[in-house]
């Protein structure tokens, strides 16, 4: 029984969800400068996805919208450039006054990798649906896999 | 407006856009009404037709463009407009424009595959151009793939008829190895000619010249159907009618052709080149007529005579004398247009009567006057009989023959004047068998698509004749583009009593005696495609025998796979192995790597030893978790960072996995333990050589500084992994994420087909 049945990490991986996701997102935001950034951030955000499959909680399924979002993103990301006359995923940096904040300087780098989260993420789920979890905390073989290839 | 303001690349660029943007929305049109659909298709040929004639017209001053891809490999698409390139677009587009007029009154109703038809029309319109217009020789073989695949599609129309399917995959398998051999002779011939671009091409003198030569024959022998790679093009008349005339007889067939004269003039040093394009030539020539005049459907006739006329051209070509050449370029201008006439005169008696047989039309001279004058008219052009365009063609070929000197007098004037009887024959035998007496035919009502179509191409012939000065215009320079001393020579309306002249009323008067009295015999039995059948039965064997070695590669055996990986991984690092420099391995930079380094091993251990399922995946956790500890001890935060959360990953996901299993490994067997275990070894061991040999010779200092400033100058960040991630190497980014969006898609795909079944 790998959790489906067990509320304490039910709700020990419910109560760690937010917190997960705000340590992917300050991942995301802090790979300009210092270690992260957009595929350690997705890394994470699946790895709260994947650990709500084994608990056995609600869990994103839109690997699709994911997947063909993201790929959208970065497609369009390294194009826009070329319609300026610039070479293929040239990088637009700009800065802008936000209240609190202070200067927020950002660039094009930033949809490019929020795209590369979501294929991340996307790929997760994908691998999730693809290994059958859903029905894993249902049903367990009950005799042992003879199955296994040339052993 | 002067020409000059014609021969503009935007203009040729603008004309190929149009073709490809039409391409859609003539199957748009196509589904509402078949006629609407062929019309929109027939706009791009029809503007560039009269591009052509303008430029022609005008002689305006040729040009070359090109959309560079690849810069340094020339490989990108690249167009020139001289005189050679110039007759062809005519030709590709004005009887391309003829056929889809035709189409509109040959297909009848709306039927469902209209619209495939007519876009598959126009894309090979636009493959052809493309073709004859290319200068690169990636260009001329992009397009000649992509002709030989709108061919298939455009042969198989009638996909419902196996037969049919049969023919469009044989001639795609055969045009198709054609390509192939075509790709590595122009390889060839680009390296020795140390260019690209045919228009530059100098005669090759490496010693590798007669493979270059016999790789393009190949290509050159498939697309224009020469003995023996002939088999699949009286298959493809399977084909409708105006697939026919205009692949078949005008065009496609004369890419071939087109090739050989415009490669020739690099190959003039290269023996191999003239004898076995004489060989293929002659061949072809004396083959296709005879079986020509033993077929009773007269496609199949005008067929065989294609590969009979395509045969002269090829032995013409080969020749390579200015005059010969000279006299191919005439011929091919004017068999494109006679023939195309007698395709669609042909193509239209099937609507009209329902049948082709020779045997059972007859009385179409009363029923069907126009169809028969202009039958009349292009059969005697290609006859040679003046006063035609095919006269003062097959004249120059005439001429061509007698001029040559020794061996190549002998065995090529005879085979000429030979095949040039026998296409006599071949004409007398169709025109009377299908026009002349027989029992009367009952005839449908002419369709105004048809006859206007037919009409033109068959006026081509007197007008060409009448006009010879424009066509000295066009055909002329279009030689001299191939061989200058070809300037001396002109098509003559009459050329006076030469010996040529009186050479050519022998023929005509042989032929027609042959083909009238002697071998008019239409009750024997039409020959069997032998030789379509053993590529037939020899493709079916293939595929029979195919199973067995896939069978035997892809055997499905994880381990397998895996240890073939391995030994070919482990292969590849042997020779890098005396690359290690012993002083360039340290035991450690700080003892932590070496704790660390302890602790990986002991950990993977571990996981070979244990035998639970859910304590293997957590000893992989315990290497991975290793692993990202040693690059932070070795400073690189980002990798450990990225390393950590993608083991996490892992490590949560097989134990997902794992519910499927049993809890513990089955035992195994020792013989298969020790296996196992010599695998590992091995990869262990190669991934130490290669390592060590990699460490041991760094290729310059890293670029850290020149990255660092890059960083923050062009990508605005500190973190230069980070930077290069998403800015500087941010291609990379992009070639890796799609391929992991696909990997997922796959992954998607595959569970649902599991779901699919499960539920079936």
């Amino acid at each position: 029984m790998i959790g489906g049945s067990s509320p304490v990490l039910q709700l020990g991986v419910r109560t760690a969800t937010p917190l997960a996701i705000l340590v992917g997102v300050y991942l995301f935001f802090a790979g300009h400068n210092a270690p992260g950034g957009g595929f350690a951030a997705g890394l994470v955000f699946g790895a709260v996805v994947t650990l709500r499959a084994i608990a056995g909680i609600q869990r994103p399924t839109h690997a699709m919208t994911l997947l063909s979002g993201g790929t959208l993103m970065v497609i369009v990301v390294a194009a826009i450039p070329l319609f300026f006359g610039e070479p293929l995923l040239d990088q637009a940096v700009g800065s802008i006054e936000v209240p609190l904040l202070g200067k927020v300087k950002s660039g094009s780098a930033l949809p490019f990798d929020l795209g590369v989260s979501a294929i991340v993420v996307g790929l997760i789920i994908a691998l999730l649906d693809g290994l059958g979890v859903g029905d894993i905390t249902a049903k367990r073989p009950q005799s042992p896999d003879s199955s296994e290839v040339a052993s | 407006m002067t020409v000059d303001s014609f021969a503009e690349p935007w203009i040729l660029w603008t004309l190929l856009v149009l073709h490809v943007v039409a391409i859609p929305l003539s199957a748009l049109g196509a589904r509402r009404d078949h006629r609407l659909g062929l019309g929109i298709a027939a706009i791009p040929p029809l503007l560039t037709t009269i591009w052509t004639v303008i430029l022609l017209a005008g002689s305006a001053e040729p040009f070359t463009t090109e959309l560079l891809w690849v810069e340094g490999l020339d490989v990108g698409f690249s167009f020139r407009t001289d005189s050679i390139a110039l007759l062809m677009t005519l030709l590709v587009s004005g009887i391309g424009t003829l056929v889809l007029t035709y189409a509109t009154g040959y297909f009848s109703s709306s039927s469902a595959q209209m619209p495939r038809m007519t876009a598959s029309l126009l894309a090979f319109s636009t493959s052809m151009l493309g073709l004859v217009l290319a200068d690169s020789i990636w260009t001329v073989f992009i397009f000649w793939e992509f002709t030989s695949i709108t061919s298939f599609v455009l042969v198989g129309h009638k996909d419902v008829d196996a037969s049919v399917r049969d023919a469009a995959r044989r001639a795609l398998m055969i045009t198709g190895a054609g390509g192939l051999s075509l790709l590595g002779g122009l390889v060839i011939l680009g390296s020795e000619a140390g260019t690209t671009s045919l228009s530059e091409l100098e005669p090759i003198t490496g010693g590798r010249g007669w493979i270059a030569a016999l790789l393009i024959l190949g290509g050159v022998a498939t697309k224009s159907a020469q003995v023996p790679f002939h088999v699949w093009l009286p298959g493809a008349m399977k084909a409708p009618t105006p697939v026919s005339a205009y692949l078949h007889s005008a065009t496609m067939v004369k890419a071939g052709v087109l090739l050989l004269a415009i490669t020739g003039p690099a190959f003039v040093d290269v023996a191999t080149w003239k004898w076995v394009g004489l060989a293929l030539g002659i061949t072809s020539m004396l083959w296709g007529g005879i079986t020509s005049l033993r077929h009773r459907d007269a496609k199949l006739i005008l067929a065989w005579g294609t590969i009979s006329q395509l045969g002269l051209l090829v032995t013409l070509l080969s020749v390579g004398t200015a005059k010969a050449t000279f006299a191919a370029i005439s011929i091919l201008f004017a068999h494109a247009i006679f023939k195309a006439a007698l395709f669609a005169v042909v193509g239209e008696i099937d609507i009209r009567t329902g049948t082709r047989d020779i045997r059972e039309l007859g009385g179409l001279h009363r029923t069907m006057p126009i169809a028969t004058a202009v039958a009349v008219v292009s059969g005697l052009s290609m006859a040679g009989v003046p006063p035609l365009l095919g006269f003062a063609a097959k004249e120059a070929a005439v001429e061509a023959a007698l001029k040559l000197s020794g061996i190549d007098a002998l065995i090529v004037s005879t085979s000429i004047i030979g095949g040039s009887v026998i296409t006599v024959a071949y004409t007398t035998r169709f025109l009377l068998g299908t026009f002349g007496a027989g029992p009367d035919t009952s005839v449908a009502p002419r369709r105004p698509g048809m006859t206007i179509a037919t009409t033109i191409l068959g006026l081509g012939s007197i007008v060409g004749y009448i006009a010879m000065g424009a066509v000295n215009n066009i055909v002329r320079p279009a030689a001299i583009e191939i061989d200058k001393k070809a300037e001396v020579y002109l098509l003559y309306r009459w050329p006076g009593l030469t010996t040529g002249f009186m050479v050519s009323l022998g023929i005509v008067a042989a032929g027609v005696v042959v083909g009238a009295f002697i071998l008019n015999r239409v009750d024997q039995p039409a020959p069997e495609a032998r030789g379509a059948d053993m590529v037939d039965s020899g493709l079916d064997r293939f595929l029979a025998w195919a199973p067995q070695p896939i069978a035997a590669i892809q055997h499905g055996s994880l381990p397998v796979y895996l240890a073939t990986m391995v030994l070919v991984a482990l292969t590849a690092t042997i020779p890098f192995a005396s690359d290690i420099d012993v002083d360039t391995l340290v035991l450690w930079d700080s003892p932590f790597q070496g704790a660390l380094a302890l602790a990986i091993v002991v950990a993977a251990l571990a996981g070979a030893f244990v035998s639970s399922r859910l304590g293997a995946a957590l000893t992989l956790g315990a290497v991975g978790l290793g692993v990202s500890g040693i690059f932070v001890v070795h400073g690189a935060p980002d990798l450990a960072l990225t390393q950590l959360v993608v083991e996490t990953v892992i490590v949560v996901g097989f134990v997902l996995g794992l519910g499927h299993l049993a809890r513990s490994f089955p035992a195994a067997h020792a013989t298969w333990k020790s296996v196992r275990m010599a695998v590992s070894t091995i990869l262990g061991v190669g991934v130490a050589l290669a390592l060590a040999a990699s460490g041991s010779n760094p290729s310059g200092t890293p670029p850290i500084e020149e990255l660092a400033e890059a960083a923050v100058d062009e990508g605005g960040g500190a973190n230069i992994v980070n930077v290069i991630l998403t800015d500087l190497r941010a291609l990379d980014t992009l070639g890796e994420v799609v391929v992991l969006a696909v990997v997922a898609i796959g992954i998607l795909a595959l569970a649902n087909t599991r779901e699919t079944e499960a539920n079936a």
